[in-house]
């Protein structure tokens, strides 16, 4: 009988303090700075436009761009099947389903990569998986996936094939390499149309 | 910080070192409550002692406040928290397996060990009784593996299902042991027996 008394004056009131504060729903932060230091300094956050083009040609699924401008920016320009998630934003809980999944690929971009590392960091601190930055943002996208710069015609094959992938990735996504269709002297390098990887990378580090 | 192991603070091997020390706690506290006899436990069922509901119904709701302190506290994160799955069908198939040898034996599995250890040779009939048991259900898998995986669901949580929070659903279930713990004692006194002693 006595027990049955100790027990309930203890755990009544703590059943109601418990039932009283709201709950804990904060997520500890997964990373140490040293580690966070780490990421950034190996770049695993990067995935190259050459890739991400890929992906987009071959409108792959797993595939979410996520812009990280201004709304206005965004409806100047934006690539392929992305949304717009300002980075100002970014903490809404209405993004929270895109940016913490673990289905999709993530990548987010900006113009240069400044935004889209800042958004970056802030989802990987959160303990969020699949996000990634596009490496060089939009500036580099431009440069070498829409306007790729021809090689010398004494360029090594390699660099004249990377060209030509980037010209049909270019063409498909509407630059100006579509415009024209200049022909390349350059004998020793067979023209391949533009193919999906065979075997897609999974993406490097990250989790 | 907490869990301690998934978050690595400490190692695989400290953590089956500490699971043997609280192992060797929980025997210890089954023992001290009189659960290696099986009069007591079958008590259960007849009403005349009622025990077993007490002692595990205490460890629940106590370890349901300290969990929810402590993620208070933010020393555990309750989201890795390892949950049961639910198999419903076989859940309640179980159940009642469980349910029919604990009246027959008189043991459920955990203290059954706990009698034997102390010599008690119904237990350690109990304990043949079980991998007999075991036998059968690994030799005969295929015939009940539809069965077994039928009517999954997941971890299902009553807090999500009621649709309250964590810390409600535990006082609404502190509120409900004491009401059980009340009617135990009630049985107690109205199934007693005379060559029965509650040793309290």
């Amino acid at each position: 009988m006595k027990a049955r008394l100790i027990l309930a004056s203890t755990l009544i009131p703590l059943g109601l303090i418990i039932a009283a504060v709201p709950e804990n729903t904060t997520k500890p932060y997964k990373l140490t700075a040293d580690e966070l230091l780490e990421e950034v300094k190996s770049g695993t956050q990067f995935i190259g436009p050459d890739q991400v083009a890929d992906m987009v040609i071959s409108k792959d699924r797993f595939l979410q761009l996520i812009d990280v401008r201004s709304a206005a920016e965004y409806e100047k320009f934006n690539l392929p099947n992305s949304i717009n998630i300002p980075l100002v934003d970014i903490l809404n809980t209405e993004w929270e389903g895109y940016i913490n999944q673990d289905v999709k690929l993530n990548v987010f971009y900006s113009n240069g990569t400044n935004d889209a590392n800042q958004a970056w960091m802030i989802t990987r601190q959160l303990g969020y998986k699949n996000n990634y930055v596009l490496q060089g943002g939009l500036n580099y996208w431009a440069e070498t996936v829409l306007n790729p710069e021809a090689p010398a015609s004494t360029s090594p094959n390699e660099e004249i094939l990377k060209y030509n992938l980037r010209k049909g990735a270019g063409m498909a996504l509407g630059g100006e390499a579509a415009e024209t269709a200049p022909s390349i002297d350059a004998p020793s390098a067979p023209k391949p149309p533009v193919q999906k990887r065979a075997a897609k990378k999974p993406v490097q580090g990250g989790c | 910080m907490g869990p301690l192991i998934v978050n690595e603070i400490i190692s695989q091997n400290t953590n089956l070192f500490l699971a043997f020390i609280i192992g060797i706690g929980f025997g210890f506290v089954l023992e001290a409550n009189g659960f290696s006899s099986s009069r007591r436990l079958a008590g259960m069922f007849y009403g005349y002692d009622t025990t077993v509901l007490k002692v595990f119904f205490t460890a629940a709701i106590v370890g349901a406040v300290g969990l929810l302190f402590m993620s208070l506290f933010k020393w555990i994160d309750l989201s890795y928290i390892y949950i049961n799955p639910t198999y419903l069908w076989s859940t309640l198939g179980g159940g009642v397996i469980m349910g029919a040898g604990f009246i027959l034996g008189g043991y459920c599995p955990g203290t059954s060990f706990c009698a034997a250890s102390i010599g008690k040779l119904d237990a350690l009939a109990f304990i043949g009784g079980m991998f007999i048991g075991i036998f059968i259900f690994a030799e005969g898998y295929p015939l009940w593996e539809n069965f077994y995986n039928a009517k999954f669901l997941g971890a299902p949580l009553l807090s999500d299902y009621f649709g309250a929070s964590r810390g409600l659903l535990t006082f609404l279930i502190i509120l409900v042991a004491l009401g059980m713990f009340w009617v135990g004692e009630w049985a107690e006194k109205k199934f007693a027996r005379e060559d029965y002693k509650l040793n309290q």
